[in-house]
């Protein structure tokens, strides 16, 4: 087993990685300033897929313009979505494990609603690049993949000054921490957490745009949302910057385990290996932990 | 000797010491308070008697057994009993069900007896009932058996925070604060509550008190907290009288 | 009685079993599992196996199913259920991926992706419909135990829940093994009715219909999850839509009740002998006026 070897896998399992990447900080977003798993981002870059492969395919925009729009495609279709399946929920008060059932059967609508339209054909955007890798001696690098982990670096520095630097990314943080003191202190919370639906779901058009120019355009791959879960896990739940770390993980391991064990068994594999992982980092990578008081 | 014996205990939270080196006595039959300003660990003191945090230093006794590496669990098991500062009832089931569900640890019937309906199963059951009932009578509150907890006001989901954690027969009972949002004429009907609920449950009572007519009224010794530090230990009188108490409550002239 | 009637009384009674079996762990002690119907599949192709590769006839298979199924839930069950509500969820999530990338794995035992097949032996509706009874039964008696009592305890107030001698991890194992062991029988039962079985039948968006199903008809409901799954499950046939827009039309009606009516359909209504003297006596209260006494 060749240096070679080793770094082509490396570099196959950090593209991937890449790509949970960007849907798991879309999805950390959420998770830690409202405190819940939104699985309806799923149908939110299933959506996107299928916006993208309009503005590129069918209207044959160039590539950045159609990420453009896909981007603003997202950010509505993440305020559409708090409105059918969160907003009462926060009216009612609801326990915080509603919000995660709401969000998986908004995403499974989203899939859903695109299988009627658009079930039986295959559809793909085309190939944003003309020459579409880079080859640096025997190794090969995709230019997609490392568009992805340049946009995905970018979008996650700029989230993160927005929430860190500015003061609607202070309101940002209010909310999250205790929205009935902030609506007492005059924020409005309900226009924050629109607006993290804003972002979120702008972050999952870029995520869907570029999913589909990576596979294909289908309804579930939406059901992606699920390693999104997985690397804010392991990269500790509530963490922007351990998600990332967390999904470049993921993706070297998968990339791993599939070429030594086949990539029938591999689910399984991931299976242990998030298990063992749990017990003995519980806290993630980046090591948020929650003690509860009495 | 004294049933429940604390010996330095203490507690950190990252750079903050809540609790440092506490140690307590509590005798059967008697009331121990612990008083003191907001923040100065008393929920603490609480939290690490009842395990539910452990203690970074020290022991705790409770009748001749060590529960310092207990769990929360079977520390509640040896006989701590206690109520939360925050009503912390149980919503979906009924007044009658919260003082029950403190009794069914200790079921003398399987799950599968439970669920094929074998005959221990309504022994248990029966016996369950009778005793959460004669509890629920003792406070005064079998009438509202089949209320729901967030149904009754607020003086009376307290009582009920008492019943449930008296039906575990604890050796000591801690109080959180019970007096909390209570009116003067409702204190006084407190301090009449626990004294019967003293005599009537063979217990040792350990309060958390800010209102000072409660805690003179029922309290043998009191101990006074301040910034997790102990301050004074000592009669009523005593506390009264004492200076440094005043500079902590009061602040310096 | 028609063959069409037939199989959806049969389809729905399975998935009765199925919703109610998430009942004492979901709706009970709230532990959100996405994976259940791995236990399921579990309960299916074990029983399928026994009787294609071994000849054994219905009942010791589906003994041996459930057996199995309750086996795989403790293994699973003790690491897993020390995590936190969250963790435990996504890690459900992630069994029945495992389980459906193991079935397909050792396709010579089990058929791999093309199935199982040609299952012999038959289990008929009445069987079914029977055991959802018996099944609604034991989940009845279980909610009204100190079983059920100690399980609402930890789902309302974990942390006090200890306070009062309740060992929490070793409740929520036996809920789990008890929850797991259902499912299985739910999926041997299945095994048998339609005689053939594949890894995609089981796998994360069916376990996630029955905490859906159990959602709607109100979580503290056993009386509400059972309506829930009979009328989801007829209701799509009733009005002949393709398979696609039957999915589309129910998530919309989940999303109505969670936005309009959280509690779900019935909330806390629970059917009882109590419910039913007060519905008796309120009906004649209106049709006689007379002195009944107090109820």
């Amino acid at each position: 087993m060749n240096v070679t070897f080793l770094i082509q896998q490396l570099i196959n399992g950090l593209s991937r990685g890449a790509v949970y990447a960007l849907i798991a900080v879309g999805f950390a977003l959420i998770f830690s300033v409202l405190k819940f798993s939104n699985f309806g981002h799923g149908g939110l870059i299933s959506v996107s897929a299928f916006a993208g492969y309009f503005f590129a395919g069918v209207l044959k925009f160039n590539p950045v313009v159609s990420v453009i729009l896909s981007a603003v495609v997202g950010a509505l279709l993440g305020v559409l979505l708090d409105f059918i399946a969160f907003k009462n929920l926060r009216k009612h008060k609801s326990p915080s494990i509603y919000y995660f059932v709401s969000s998986i059967t908004a995403g499974i609508l989203f899939m859903n609603v695109l299988t009627i339209f658009f079930g039986t054909t295959f559809y793909s955007i085309p190939p944003f690049f003309s020459q579409p890798t880079i080859n640096l001696g025997n190794i090969i690098i995709a230019k997609l993949d490392a568009t992805i982990f340049i946009v995905c670096s970018v979008l996650l520095a700029a989230v993160m000054l927005v929430i860190n630097k500015t003061s609607l990314g202070l309101a940002l943080r209010a909310v999250s921490m205790d929205a009935d003191t902030a609506k007492l202190m005059g924020m409005n919370s309900n226009a924050v957490v629109t607006f993290t639906f804003l972002i979120a779901g702008m972050l999952a058009g870029v995520s869907g745009i570029f999913l589909g120019a990576n596979f294909t355009v289908d309804p579930f791959i939406g059901n992606m949302v699920a390693k999104g879960f997985i690397a804010s896990v392991v990269g500790g739940l509530g963490s922007l910057p351990g998600s990332i770390a967390g999904a470049l993980m993921l993706g070297v391991i998968e990339v791993i385990l599939t070429t030594a064990c086949g990539d029938i068994i591999t689910p399984a594999l991931i299976f242990v290996f998030m298990l063992i992982f749990l017990l003995i980092r519980p806290q993630g990578i980046s090591g948020k932990f929650i003690q509860e008081k009495a | 000797m004294a049933l429940l014996k604390v010996n330095g205990i203490s507690k950190k939270f990252g750079g903050v010491q809540a609790v440092s080196t506490f140690s307590m006595e509590v005798e059967k039959g008697k009331v121990v308070a612990i008083i003191g300003p907001n923040g100065a660990g008393k929920t603490t003191i609480f939290n690490l008697i009842s395990k539910v945090y452990t203690s970074d230093t020290g022991s705790i006794i409770l009748d001749g057994v060590d529960i310092t590496r207990m769990s929360q669990t079977d520390a509640a098991r040896q006989g701590i009993g206690r109520t939360f500062q925050n009503i912390r009832l149980f919503s979906t089931l009924s007044v009658l069900d919260n003082v029950k569900v403190a009794c069914d640890y200790k079921a003398k019937c399987s799950m599968v007896e439970a669920i094929f309906k074998a005959p221990r199963s309504f022994k248990s059951e029966k016996a369950i009932t009778q005793e959460a009932l004669r509890n629920l009578e003792i406070v005064g509150m079998a009438d509202l058996a089949n209320e729901k907890p967030g149904n009754l006001p607020y003086g009376l989901q307290r009582r009920l925070e008492i019943a449930r954690a008296l039906a575990m027969n604890p050796k000591v009972l801690m109080l959180d604060e019970p007096a909390a949002g209570l009116n003067p004429e409702e204190c006084f009907g407190l301090v009449d509550f626990l004294k019967d609920m003293l005599v009537k449950f063979d217990t040792a009572l350990l309060i958390i008190e800010h209102r000072m007519d409660v805690v003179m009224n029922i309290g043998d010794k009191i101990y006074v907290q301040d910034f997790g530090k102990n301050i004074a230990v000592g009669t009523p009188a005593e506390i009264q009288s004492n200076p440094a108490v005043l500079v902590a409550y009061l602040g310096e002239e | 009685m028609s063959s069409f009637l037939l199989s959806l009384i049969t389809f729905s009674a399975i998935t009765v079993i199925g919703v109610v079996s998430i009942f004492p762990l979901t709706g009970l002690t709230g532990l959100f599992s996405f994976g259940q119907a791995a236990y399921m599949a579990i309960g299916a192709y074990v029983a399928g196996i026994c009787a294609v590769q071994l000849n054994m006839t219905v009942i010791p298979c589906i003994l041996i199913g459930v057996l199995t199924a309750g086996l795989v839930s403790i293994i699973i069950g003790i690491p897993t259920l020390k995590l936190r509500t969250d963790y435990f969820a996504l890690i459900s999530m992630c069994l029945g991926e495992a389980i459906t990338a193991i079935l397909r794995k050792f396709s010579t035992v089990t058929g791999g992706a093309g199935g199982l097949s040609n299952i012999p032996n038959y289990v008929g509706t009445t069987a079914i419909v029977i055991s959802a009874i018996v099944i609604i039964a034991i989940v009845a008696c279980f909610k009204n135990s100190s079983f059920g009592r100690m399980s609402l305890a930890i789902k309302n107030d974990e942390l006090a829940a200890k306070s009062f001698g309740i060992n929490v991890y070793s409740h929520k194992l036996k809920v789990y093994l008890f929850t797991s062991m259902i499912a299985g029988y739910c999926g041997g039962l299945y095994a048998f009715y339609i005689r053939f079985i594949d890894p995609s039948m089981f796998g994360w968006t069916k376990s996630s219909e029955w905490v859906i199903f159990l959602f709607f008809g109100g979580i503290n409901s056993l009386t509400g999850s059972v309506i829930s799954a009979i009328l989801l499950s007829v209701l799509p046939e009733f009005l002949r839509f393709a398979t696609e827009a039957r999915i589309v039309m129910y998530s919309i009606l989940i999303l109505l009740v969670i936005n309009f009516r959280p509690q779900g359909l019935l909330g806390e209504y629970e059917l009882s002998l109590e419910s039913i003297k007060k519905l008796f006596h309120k009906s004649k209260k209106l049709q006689g006026g007379g002195n009944n006494g107090t109820t």
